[in-house]
Parts: C-alpha cells; structure tokens; sequence
C-alpha cells in the first residue's frame, strides 16, 4: 500500500518535473525566435522538411476523408430530401473539425515523429553538446527554427486538407450520386461563416501546431540519449501530441461554438 | 611526481582510500605539473570538485592543474568519469562542489553569454566526432567561423581549407559525414574544434576504435597541432602506449580520485600495484577481474534450490 502510494507520489512529482522542463524549453524557443527571423535560410528549410514533405500524406488523406464524407452525407441527408446539402456538410465538418484534428494527428505522425528522432539522435550523438562547446545554443540555433516551421506549415496544412476533402466531396455527391452542382457550392457559399467556420478552424490548427511541434520538439530534447531512449520518445510524441489534439479539440470546439 | 616525488591522493577520502592499494592510499599532495612549466600559472586548476551521479559519487575532492602549451592526459579505467571531468572544465556539467577556473575564470561563476564566450576558446574533439550530419565536411569546419566571425566567403573558404590541409583532408571537403570513415570523421572533428584556433582543446577518447594507420595519425595531428598552434592540450583516454607517447603530464584518476600523477617517465617508474596493473594491462590485480559477488560454488546451490523450490 505505502508502496503504491510511493509509486504514485513519484508519478506525480516525474510528471510535474517534465512539465517544468518542458515549459522552460518552450520559454527558451519563443526566447530564440527573433534571431529565426535573421536568418530566413533556416526556417526556410524546417518549412520544406515539416510542411511540403507532409503534403502529399495530407493531400491524399483529405480527399479520402472528403469522399467518405460525401458518401455517408448523401445516404444520411438523402433520407431526408436535403441531399442538395451536401456541399455544406462536407465544407462544414472539414473546415470546423476534421481539417484541424486529422491534419494535426497526421501531422504528430509524420513530422512529429520525424522531429523527435532528429533531435533524439543529435543528442545521442553528441551533435547538440558539439553546438554548445562551439558557443552555439542548440535551442536558438535548431530547436526556434523547427518550431517556426511548424507553427507556420500546420494551419496551410490545414487548409489543404479542407480543400482537397471538399473536392473529394464533390467528386462523390455531384460526379458519382447526382447532387446538382450548383446547389453544392452555393449552399456552402451562403451557410458557410468566415469568422465562425474558417477563422476558428484556423486558431485551432494554429494551436494544434503549436502543441505538437512543442511536444515533438521537448521529447526528442529531453530524450534518453539511446537507441531505444530515442525509440521511446517517438512512440510518446505521437502518442501525447494525439491525446493533446483530441483533448484540446473539445476544449476550444466549447469555446468557440458553445453558447 | 606532482608531490614531489611520488604518487598523491587527497587524504579527504579515507573510504575510497581503503579500496586503493596502500601504497597510493597513504599519501596525498597536489598536483604540480608545474614543474613542467614552472612559475606559469595552469590554464586549468580545479580544486576540491566534488560530483555525484544520483549515489554515484564521481570525484570525490580532486585537484588538478592543466599547464599552458603542453599535453596532459587524464587516464584511467572505463567508467572513472574521464569524459564527466572534460564536461565539468567545459561548463555543461555543473559540480556540486568545488571550483573549475579556465584561464583565470571560473567556469561555473559565468553567465550564459560569459561562458559562451569562453568556449569560443575552447576546442572539444569528441569521441563520436559529433559531425552535423546534414552539412558536408566543408560546411562542419566552416560552421563555427559562420556562427562567430562574420567574415567574406572567399576568406572563410581559404581558412576552412587550410584547417582541412593540416588534417589531411582538404580533397574530402565536400563529403557528406556518413561517407567518412571513423578515422576521418575525427580528424574532420578536429578541424571543426580548430577553426576559431582555441587556446585549448579537449580531446574526448580520441583513439577509441581507429585502426593503426588512423590511430597514428590522430597521435601525431594531436602532437603537432599542439606544438604548432601553441595549443594546451587535454586528452582523456585508456589507451595508455598511445597517450603516454605524447603527453606531457599525466593524470590517473579511479574511484573518484586522483591516484597518481607525473610526468610519463614519472608514471613508467612507479610501482604501485594498481598503476602497474593499469599501466601494463595486467587482466587481474588491486582492480579484480570478477565483479564482487558471493562464490561461485554457493551461487550455483542458491540458484538451484530456488529452482527446485518452483
């Protein structure tokens, strides 16, 4: 029993610790952005390493979404003769919600985990403790600019897989069902809000950038420096940033939409 | 001998000191490597460092001084905390006792940007390398006068070349890392940790793994970059017949402590059982070939009636 209790008690004190370091590390890489900036080559690089070599995993994962959704909107919506909705359906729940979360959840898994076992493996490898004995401090100098990277790749990641899935969408209901053309997109036109489709699902992406490179980023620095440390690291990073994603989803879905 | 004339251990230890051979345990005294170099105060002079890992107690209490322009080697078994001591003089280790002071300043005292500053003078060679395995050779060696000297491309080419020249490896310059071989990777390293010619440079069990030829090479690079460039030199290794070839001073540190110090004849001449056997790399003596456990026989019974029992 004292045991258990023990055990829970250094639980607790292991899991505040991490969270301590980790908002220490993010403090460090806000700290390191301004010199990011200076040097536009580097972040220009983390953009084509996080952000255009995710593209074709989110591009053909928005349009499988978008077809399924078109497929199971129809049947549904056709039962109650408003199949000319589809259009705002499809737009609506990729915009709102599927968008951000799947593009974040595909996102921890192909860039996150990729982030995580660099940094990992620089550390296993003496690369980050080499920065530092050349006066340079890896948290300015590799970690700011691949947090950079994400905040910036995963909201346009967003909005590519929203707009592939709405055309995946379309391909189903109007090219294979018959929903009129014309009704799909004018329908979206009128029932779809800029600031309270569009924009919120942009804040959420953001965030969700923001939360899954930080935790790609802190777990690949805070790695055991082993094969199997940096094993471990990736399997959290993708594990904690989905838990993360879907937690937060429902917090902002309620402050956003909730009345 | 650094006290004068024979092996010295602090005497703040008597536990330790128990685990040595009496003849070192006995005696204590501080380093003097400055009868290398007399009336120059040591580049690096550590004093009473105390460090522990969770209940691992690393060094317990040791001096050491580092003299200008000459190599000293810090030696001793696996596992004696030899690279924790470079991370300690480098600032990355903080000590839980004790004071570093690196040409005058003291390590730990420094704020970021002080201790940034001092590792501009400083060169670290680690054992990996520690290439940065997304630039080519040309851009490793290049990467520390990009970060801290903002100077023209043409001049930065030449002195990236001439670094990769006096490591023998200028027609490898636009190699990626992953194609280098160990030996090469080092002498890569090398030239990176000389790019801001440093006043010292740490040398991180630099002759682990090398083949002869590689491992000739490193020693004379180390030697020569030393002499030429008016370098201090620290390096950290086990490889005794290679290190005691160039180093100047030696350090043997174990258990926390340092056991013996001299210069390499100093070292060749003393006849403790225990820097004998490390010396000459007798497999048993005052450091056991078996870790401590109960005798064979009653294990192999214990085991067997445990086994029985289920």
């Amino acid at each position: 029993m004292m045991n258990a209790l023990a055990r829970l008690g250094r639980l607790g004190l292991d899991s505040l610790a991490r969270l301590g370091r980790a908002h220490l590390l993010l403090f460090g890489i806000l700290g390191g952005l301004p010199s990011v900036l200076l040097r536009p080559r580097l972040l220009i690089a983390q953009i084509y390493g996080i952000g255009v070599l995710s593209v074709l995993i989110i591009v053909v994962s928005g349009l499988f979404v978008g077809m399924v959704l078109g497929l199971q909107g129809y049947y549904v919506l056709a039962q109650f003769g408003a199949a000319e909705s589809l259009g705002v359906m499809v737009a609506a729940s990729l915009v709102r919600e599927l968008g951000p979360v799947v593009t974040a959840l595909l996102f921890a898994g192909r860039a996150g985990s990729a982030l995580t076992a660099e940094i990992g493996l620089m550390k296993a490898t003496e690369q980050l403790s080499a920065l530092e004995m050349m006066a340079v401090d890896p948290i300015r100098r590799i970690l700011a600019p691949r947090f950079l990277g994400g905040f910036i790749s995963m909201p346009l990641l967003a909005a590519m897989f929203s707009a592939v899935g709405v055309l995946g969408g379309y391909f189903v209901g109007v090219g294979l069902l018959g929903v009129d053309d014309g009704a799909f997109w004018s329908q979206m036109e009128a029932k779809i809000d800029f600031e309270e489709d569009i924009v919120n699902g942009v804040v959420k992406s953001v965030v969700f950038g923001v939360v899954v490179t930080w935790i790609a980023l802190y777990e690949g620095f805070d790695a055991t420096p082993t094969s199997s440390g940096v094993s471990q690291a990736t399997t959290r990073t993708v594990v904690h940033s989905a838990l993360a994603v879907l937690g937060m989803d429902f917090v902002l879905t309620a402050l956003m939409f909730g009345d | 001998m650094g006290n004068g004339s024979s092996p010295s251990m602090p005497a703040t230890a008597p536990d330790k000191a128990a685990q040595m051979p009496s003849a070192i345990g006995a005696k204590s005294g501080r380093p003097d490597p400055g009868g290398a170099n007399p009336g120059i105060a040591p580049l690096v002079r550590i004093r009473g460092l105390r460090f522990s890992r969770a209940a691992h107690v690393v060094f317990d209490g040791i001096d050491v001084d580092i003299p200008r322009g000459r190599v000293t080697a810090i030696m001793g078994p696996s596992g004696t905390g030899k690279t924790t001591l470079l991370k300690l003089i480098s600032g990355q280790l903080r000590p839980d006792a004790g004071t570093i002071e690196v040409d005058g300043e003291d390590v730990h005292a420094l704020g970021t940007r002080a201790l940034y500053r001092l590792r501009t003078r400083m060169g670290m060679l680690f054992q990996s390398g520690a290439l940065l395995t997304e630039l080519s050779v040309f851009e490793n060696v290049a990467f520390p006068l990009r970060e801290h000297a903002r100077l023209p491309e043409s001049l930065l080419r030449k002195l990236v070349l001439m670094k990769l020249e006096a490591v023998g490896l200028r027609g490898a310059a636009a190699l990626m890392p992953s194609e280098l071989s160990g030996g090469m990777s080092r002498r890569v390293a090398l030239a990176r940790a000389v790019a801001l010619d440093p006043m010292m440079i740490m040398y991180d069990e630099p002759f682990t793994g090398q083949d002869p030829i590689s491992m000739g090479v490193l020693v004379s690079l180390i030697r020569q970059l030393n002499d030429a460039s008016r370098l201090t030199s620290i390096v950290v290794s086990h490889d005794v017949r290679e290190t005691a070839g160039i180093a100047d001073y030696i350090y043997l540190i174990a258990n926390g402590q340092v056991v013996c110090h001299g210069t390499p004849r100093d070292i060749a001449s003393e006849r403790s059982s225990w820097v004998r056997q490390f010396m000459d790399g007798e497999p048993d003596g005052p450091v056991h070939f078996h870790y401590p456990c109960a005798p064979l026989a009653e294990d192999m019974l214990t085991r067997a009636r445990r086994a029985t029992r289920r």
